[in-house]
């Protein structure tokens, strides 16, 4: 994943690595604090009327199945150390949807006693998708232009050395 | 009506084995999905989708979890993998002569094909996450209930040709009238016990998604856990020419092997998507209180027959 594009049978790796990898995006979803409106916008998109599985999208249980972590609502802090737990259980390499208003900023609930605040105060985002809740479109829209950048290699990659105590 | 025969080193690499079963297992998945999918009204995924999820996973990062028995932990999948390939050496894949074949080979396979079962289990104990603990409990309980069953199921044609030998059921298969039509009970539960055996919908509550995660599967990921979906795609197309072999009149050429496997398909997919999941004891009791006793009867009638 680092890439030292050296010998033709590197590069020639590195475009089937590539290729899969667009080609095969595992999203897992978690509520950091959100109202439900953006959770609820998530399955539809994940039904048959949209039917993203054409695109190789699946949603899956277990953190460690996952490429894509689809997150909506602010932080709260209740669940931020669960957030960060998800996030360390990913095997690398792994990518952060935020998703919805609250996700971006804070939103309506920015400067509660109770928010950390909005996602990228705690982890890396890769791709934000504005909208209180976004339309599925919006949110296949978003999916997309996170491949796209991966197909340009300029993807912010999260590939984060795993922290020390960090739960394997 | 003959079958035709290969190199013993071609059958290992090539065919039956190696190259030809790892590409029909990843074909046979997407045919699947994709046949789940246009029932549900859905476009469903597209051809190459099993082998860009295949490379993918395997080009992620393995992570080995807190409180794991490491060599375990990383020997269960090649072990799973390695004995669904085994398997394959001794039925008729695509109606060509097994690469190997001796006595009692029907008992070996079905063997060979519940070690994949096993280390999902094992690897599912290994863990020390609730969720895996529980699927592996599940997993385990789900092989007890259809084993018996599933087993009893293969041994009518057996009978009925008089060999343990997975060559003389297929040419005794061939001559004679289908046996899904002479033993339709025995074909039912076979048929039904390979969804058992492939955790297919209704029986998939030791992976259920909504209540346990993934399962036994939920602390594997990037390498093992792509060796294990592989397995098992193996594992479906080596059960549906088992029982295609044995039920539907044998499998005499790669024409005859595409054309009633993939049928068996559509009705295995038609399954899944018509039935809800069954709870665990559900499962269990189904299989001890309707199918033994009906792979029994079927048995007994056999006997009585003869």
């Amino acid at each position: 994943m680092d890439g030292q594009a050296g010998s033709p049978w590197q590069q020639a790796l590195d475009k089937v690595r590539d290729w899969a990898r667009i080609n095969s995006p595992w999203a897992i979803h978690y509520n950091s604090g959100s109202c439900n409106g953006c959770d609820i916008e998530i399955m539809a998109t994940l039904t048959p009327r949209y039917d993203l599985e054409r695109f190789g999208v699946k949603l899956q249980g277990s953190p460690r199945h996952a490429d894509i972590l689809i997150v909506t609502g602010p932080v709260t802090r209740l669940s931020r150390e669960r957030l960060l737990r998800i996030y360390d259980q990913m095997p690398n390499p792994k990518f952060v949807i935020a998703c919805g208003s609250c996700g971006l900023s804070g939103g309506a609930f920015r400067g509660c006693y109770n928010i950390v605040g909005d996602i990228s105060e705690v982890i890396p985002v890769s791709v934000y998708i504005p909208g209180c809740p976004p339309r599925p479109e919006a949110i296949i829209y978003g999916v997309v232009q996170l491949l796209e950048s991966l197909k340009r290699r300029n993807a912010p990659a999260v590939n984060l050395p795993r922290q020390e105590g960090a739960p394997a | 009506m003959n079958n035709l025969t290969v190199h013993p080193l071609i059958g290992l690499l090539l065919f039956p084995g190696g190259l030809f079963l790892l590409a029909s297992g990843l074909l046979y998945e997407w045919i699947d999905r994709k046949l789940v999918a246009r029932f549900q009204n859905r476009v469903g995924p597209r051809f190459i989708q099993p082998l860009a999820d295949l490379v993918k996973l395997l080009a992620k990062e393995e992570i080995s979890p807190e409180g794991v028995n490491k060599p375990l932990f990383f020997i269960l999948p090649v072990v799973a993998l390695a004995a669904a390939l085994t398997a394959a050496l001794y039925v008729p894949m695509a109606g060509f002569v097994p690469a190997g074949s001796f006595r009692g080979d029907l008992i070996i396979t079905l063997y060979l094909l519940s070690v994949l079962t096993l280390c999902l289990g094992l690897a599912g104990a290994n863990t020390i996450s609730r969720f895996a603990i529980i699927g592996a409990t599940r997993t385990l309980t789900q092989l007890f209930s259809y084993e018996a069953p599933f087993l009893l199921a293969l041994l009518g044609p057996a009978i009925a040709a008089a060999s343990w030998q997975i060559t003389d059921v297929d040419f005794y298969a061939q001559q004679h009238l289908w046996m899904a039509v002479t033993q339709p009970i025995g074909f039912l539960v076979a048929l039904v016990g390979l969804m058992g055996k492939l955790e297919l919908p209704p029986f998939d509550s030791p992976e259920a998604e909504t209540e346990i995660v993934a399962g036994a599967m939920t602390e594997y990921s990037g390498r093992g856990y792509a060796l294990f979906r592989l397995g098992k795609n193996i594992e479906l197309v080596i059960g549906l020419t088992l029982v295609a072999t044995f039920y539907l009149g044998g499998l005499a050429n790669p024409v005859q092997f595409l054309i009633k496997t993939l049928g068996l398909l559509v009705v295995l997919a038609a399954l899944q998507s018509l039935f809800a999941r069954l709870r665990i004891d559900q499962t269990v009791g189904l299989w001890w209180r309707v199918g033994a006793l009906l792979a029994l009867a079927q048995l007994l009638v056999l006997f009585l027959l003869r």
